[in-house]
């Protein structure tokens, strides 16, 4: 992405993580992993769209044999809600995670409600377990407790943030940095 | 004529919620999209008695998660006028330390607005 462009949109604020920093601390989770995981073979279950990015260089850096999936929620007020006041899987697993242990990957979790959502469906299917990987945290603004996350890459303060997956329309999600989102 | 609201799922009250503000309408939409069990105003805690024992300041969180065990309050008041409830919060933990509960500033309202795309005028 050449700097111009970041530049020309207002909205792209400083660098919060680097692209470096990104990187040191995927490896650190994906050798956690790996460690917890010896033996077995997990299944990354990436919850699209934002956590694309993460999900991709955390598989990268988990040096044991292990399956990539994807899903995909509707989420609140999104266009593909389609009227419906309940929530509901516009993508679905192509595993069978029966009897596999699971990890869910997310791009942030702050009130825990998406999350939630999501362990309590895989569960549904006979897993063999289900944690959560999750690139940034936002404890202070949990709605929903007793969530299985295992693996936290940042907690992080009460900012939005663009680049690293994160997007603004669509747009910058390929972005290196994650970056402050200026909304004002 | 007050708005007609949605059929809800996750409410767990009797009595159909009279909300008092567009923000936390939405935030009852948002929490039974995602199928989490609430209750509109379930519970009022008495805060100060004066020697007679009749109440003098009472408090009644706008949401309660049955299945967090916990109290939410709304306030999309400004930011300079969150003191008072605060200071409300502050003296329900006090006086019931065994009552969880969570208030939901401007700030944390815009963020889900912004991630959820809340109607929050008012």
């Amino acid at each position: 992405m050449p700097a111009d462009v970041v530049h020309a949109d207002a909205r792209i604020g400083e660098i919060y993580l680097s692209a470096t920093e990104l990187a040191r601390r995927v490896r650190e989770l994906g050798a956690e992993i790996a460690h917890d995981y010896d033996g077995r073979e997990p299944v990354l279950v990436c919850s699209l769209k934002a956590s694309l990015v993460f999900t991709a260089d955390l598989s990268r850096a988990i040096p044991i044999l292990h399956a990539m999936d994807f899903v995909e929620l509707a989420g609140y007020g999104s266009s593909r809600m389609g009227g419906h006041q309940q929530i509901r899987v516009l993508k679905d697993l192509d595993l069978d995670v029966r009897g596999r242990d699971v990890i869910i990957v997310e791009d942030v979790v702050d009130t825990g409600l998406t999350l939630n959502y999501l362990v309590r469906t895989l569960e549904l299917r006979g897993p063999a377990s289900v944690a959560a990987a999750t690139l940034l945290d936002r404890p202070y603004r949990r709605l929903v407790d007793d969530l299985p996350v295992r693996y936290v890459g940042f907690t992080v303060p009460d900012e939005l943030y663009v680049g690293y997956g994160f997007d603004i329309d669509e747009r910058y999600r390929e972005l290196p940095d994650l970056r402050i989102l200026n909304l004002s | 004529m007050e708005p007609l609201l949605p059929e809800f799922h996750a409410y767990r009250g009797s009595e159909p919620p009279r909300f008092a503000s567009p923000a936390e309408l939405e935030c009852a939409k948002v929490l039974d999209y995602y199928g989490i069990a609430w209750d509109y105003e379930p519970r009022t805690f008495v805060l100060e008695q004066d020697e007679a024992g009749r109440v003098q300041e009472a408090f009644t969180p706008d949401f309660y998660l049955p299945e967090q065990d916990l109290y939410v309050e709304i306030t999309a008041m400004k930011q300079s006028l969150v003191t008072r409830k605060n200071r409300k919060v502050r003296k329900l933990r006090a006086r019931y330390p065994g009552v969880k509960i969570k208030l939901f500033y401007r700030r944390d309202l815009e963020r889900l607005a912004q991630h959820f795309h809340l109607d929050l005028a008012s």
